[in-house]
């Protein structure tokens, strides 16, 4: 259509046509050409801004910054990327894991813990028990300021603990034992239980257990104030979270100036930040360990976990309240093929509901090994051999469980069983299988305890847990642990506790699975806790 | 033609206040108890309780729902409970970012759209036609997640001209801000090139085969004249209302986008008052985005109208 022919009958010169090029990317046989010629001058010269426009656009998107490298001798600023958004700041009013790894940076506790399970002293010095173990006394430190600049006393950390205990306080309940704090002088303070817990000092430890001053506590979600070793720079919600470094901070010289912590949901885009050296530590995920695994820029750190990824069975439903039925499915399930498909193989195998990192943990990983021949005869021997029909509720938030529970789906399958996966919201698996105990079987995450008691009370008879042991075979057990004083004995009270849940089942118990961080090699000091949460305060870089 | 335009407006109004009740009640009636989730595993059913009428959620929904709308007129959207920070404030900050994008996205879109919508058009089953075609077929179907995590590895990690993800705002940094929003904007314009550039394409062929075509030709018009002034013109309404479209499609649905690039825009805020349940915070974003979505619905009505007189016409004559 659109040949010389064309032009000419309507009127055209050909040679007109040439002048008004300006698009010199197409070709002149287009029709584009025609807009352009002289008569169309005003047309021209719009668009020409507009072009113009753009690839001014183009090239300054295109057109590397200017950045001016400091030459610092060595680095003092840290940017580590995170996925998940704080639940605010203020750690006596939410139960937000996101909230804590931040939280535990800003305001300090009583004691501490070393990555190896150690208690150590933080804003205490020191610490003595009664003798009948029912009273602790600690003595604070005398040089510690708020970053408000003013002198924390014990009044502070009566306040705190009040404030801890209180209604809207979602940590409430564990520390309901404590019946009475007394404020010896302004630097000893005197906590009372009820009844005896040997575990006590360690519900001194947790990231929720801080210390605020009470003029600020109006406004901690949004503008914490604490003792720790690094004060809040600035919050931007959805990007970025700014620490700087604590001057008036008690304890040793902090190495670094400021630790910025960037929001970067998206695990590859996390991943390629990291690779251009934007970001000096990310968590890593199972999948991504073979891309960064052997280069010698990076350092992997990868600890097992303190938590338990178990499959929750409800003992009320006909089928799974019978106990060979539930160990004919421990059997069954291949927990190494589990770890492959959710962690990628970073995770180990347990056999009751305690990590290998607990100092009472016991291997119980013998007890029921994966045997689908024999899963088979104890099914016959209880009754079904053609099998039955369950559900299992899987919290479609967590990847992890539900990667867990397909794999499982498949293996129970082949001896028999046929399970029907549902997907549900975290917000529904809350209220429907953890409240109303409204489920035939589920795979979740069990994390985050120091003491062994708080890991395992869920299983009294009378704890109306969704998986609680109602034949109460732990129930003395558990009374008994809490109450002896010799660490010995206690831990063969753990130990008997964890043989009987695995020979019981009220849940199948899957693995620990690995926490992993990746570093870039001049990162040190950084180390993976028992307690979920990161501590900048050793950090450093080494060039 | 006001009265069109009042018209419109009315029920725009009705629209609103229907999405508002809709909005309102089905984030009530969806499960989970947002109390529980906050307090997690660990909290007792007093707490749970008490945390429960401190939201103010155990009063009837009637009242739950006035109250909030009553507020909403007062730009008062409530607290969020995730960043304790105002509603309004966090949208507001949330919406330079997603416009940024959505409108530059836009703006490639179309530009990539009507010069090779017109041109195939007008040289139907030329190259440049099979070419445009094959640009439909590919904008439509290449995911935008992947071609995402495409172009982070190649412009961002491999060659390094272009940030990795993150947002600088454009008073910080005019360069800054185009450099972080040039990768995730391509990408926008890329799923919605394919769909504009078919009805740009359509809609040219369509006016192209008027009698009025062939009446200016034969009055001898040059071919300029032609194409642009009434052939495209023609052609404009069905490609505008689209863009109109794609535009409160992107006010919201650039969730994707944004997660992938890391930016802070109101996709993101999306996500974040559904992982945690902030209701509050989740109210105020669907509403406001429900409303974005009936402006711009609204703008491109008038405008079309203005480019169609039919419509005028049509309406007076009711």
């Amino acid at each position: 259509m659109f040949s010389r022919t064309y032009y000419r009958y309507y009127g055209f010169d050909y040679k007109d046509l040439k002048r008004g090029i300006l698009l010199v990317v197409f070709s002149k046989r287009y029709s584009f050409e025609i807009l352009l010629t002289e008569r169309k001058k005003e047309m021209k010269k719009t668009r020409k801004i507009f072009l113009l426009l753009l690839a001014v656009m183009l090239i300054s998107a295109c057109t590397a910054q200017e950045s001016t490298p400091e030459k610092a001798d060595v680095k003092t600023d840290l940017t580590m990327g995170y996925t998940t958004e704080p639940e605010g700041l203020d750690p006596h009013r939410t139960a937000a894991a996101s909230t804590f790894t931040v939280t535990n940076n800003i305001y300090d506790t009583l004691v501490g813990v070393t990555p190896k399970w150690q208690i150590e002293p933080r804003l205490a010095e020191k610490w003595v028990f009664s003798d009948d173990g029912m009273e602790i006394t600690f003595t604070l430190r005398d040089d510690v300021y708020f970053h408000n600049g003013r002198q924390m006393t014990a009044k502070d950390v009566e306040y705190s603990f009040n404030r801890l205990k209180d209604a809207e306080s979602p940590r409430a309940r564990d520390y309901e034992n404590i019946v009475k704090i007394e404020v010896l002088n302004d630097y000893e303070i005197k906590f009372t239980t009820e009844t005896l817990d040997v575990e006590l000092l360690k519900s001194f430890v947790y990231p929720w257990a801080a210390v605020v001053p009470e003029e600020e506590a109006e406004n901690l979600k949004t503008k914490p104030v604490g003792t720790g070793a690094f004060t809040l720079e600035e919050w931007v919600p959805q990007q970025y979270l700014i620490l700087k470094r604590n001057d008036n901070y008690y304890g040793d010289e902090i190495k670094l100036k400021t630790v910025k912590m960037v929001l970067i949901p998206d695990a590859t885009s996390m991943m390629a930040g990291f690779q251009v050296g934007d970001l000096d530590i990310i968590p890593l995920t199972g999948d991504q360990v073979t891309m960064v695994e052997g280069n010698e820029n990076y350092r992997v750190l990868s600890e097992p976990m303190n938590a338990v990824q178990i499959m929750s069975l409800n003992t009320n439903n006909l089928y799974l309240s019978n106990e060979k039925v539930r160990q004919a499915m421990a059997m069954a399930i291949n927990k190494e093929e589990v770890i492959e498909a959710s962690m990628f193989g970073y995770g180990a195998k347990i056999g009751s509901h305690l990590p290998p990192t607990s100092p009472d943990y016991y291997d119980t990983n013998n007890i029921f090994e994966y045997n689908p021949e024999k899963a088979k005869e104890l099914l016959k021997e209880a009754g079904y051999e053609n099998g039955f029909e369950i559900n299992m509720s899987l919290p479609k938030n967590y990847q992890l469980h539900v990667d867990a529970g397909q794999v499982i789906a498949d293996q129970l399958g082949r001896i028999g069983i046929d399970v029907n996966i549902q997907l549900i919201e975290w917000g529904t698996w809350l209220s429907e299988v953890y409240g109303e105990k409204n489920f035939d079987s589920t795979v979740v995450g069990h994390t985050g305890r120091l003491d062994s008691y708080a890991f395992l009370s869920r299983y009294k008879s009378d704890s109306n847990d969704y998986i609680s042991l109602t034949t109460g075979e732990v129930d003395e057990l558990l009374e008994n642990a809490l109450h002896e004083l010799d660490e010995g004995k206690r831990k063969e009270i753990y130990k008997d506790i964890q043989v009987i849940l695995a020979n019981k089942l009220p849940a199948i118990y899957l693995q620990t699975p690995h926490t992993m961080l990746v570093l870039q090699k001049n990162v040190e000091g950084m180390e993976i806790f028992p307690i979920d949460f990161y501590d900048f305060k050793e950090v450093y870089f080494t060039e | 033609m006001l009265s069109y335009i009042l018209d419109r407006l009315k029920s725009s109004i009705v629209v609103l206040f229907v999405v508002s009740i809709i909005t309102f009640f089905v984030l009530m009636i969806i499960p989970g108890n947002p109390a529980q989730l906050i307090l997690g595993t660990d909290a007792t059913p007093e707490a749970i309780a008490e945390l429960h009428a401190a939201m103010g959620l155990d009063r009837p929904l009637y009242q739950q729902y006035l109250s909030w709308l009553l507020e909403l007129f007062k730009l008062d959207m409530g607290k969020s409970y995730v960043y304790g920070e105002s509603v309004t404030v966090l949208i507001a900050r949330s919406i330079p970012v997603t416009f940024s994008i959505s409108i530059f996205a836009m703006v490639m879109a179309v530009f990539v759209a009507f010069l090779f919508g017109m041109l195939s058009a007008i040289k139907k089953n030329s190259i440049t036609d099979y070419f445009s075609r094959s640009i439909m077929q590919l904008g439509a179907a290449i995911p935008s997640f992947w071609i995402g995590m495409v172009l982070i590895v190649y412009f961002g990690v491999k060659y390094k001209i272009l940030p990795v993800s993150g947002f600088i705002p454009i008073e910080q940094s005019f360069t800054g801000f185009m450099r972080s929003i040039f990768l995730p904007s391509l990408v926008l314009a890329i799923g919605e090139v394919g769909t504009l550039l078919r009805i740009v394409r359509s809609s040219m062929l369509n006016s192209l085969k008027q009698d009025y075509m062939d009446m200016a030709k034969v009055k001898g018009l040059n071919a300029g004249k032609i194409y642009i002034k009434y052939a495209l013109r023609g052609a404009l309404t069905a490609p505008l209302t689209i863009i109109g479209m794609q535009l409160a499609k992107l006010a919201g649905g650039t969730v994707v986008v944004e997660t992938i690039f890391a930016l802070p825009g109101l996709g993101r805020l999306v996500l974040t008052a559904v992982e945690h349940r902030d209701i509050v915070l989740l109210q105020g974003l669907v509403m406001f985005i429900t409303s974005i979505v009936v402006i711009i619905t609204l703008i491109v009505d008038i405008f079309v109208m203005f480019l169609n007189p039919r419509i005028k016409s049509f309406h007076q004559g009711e």
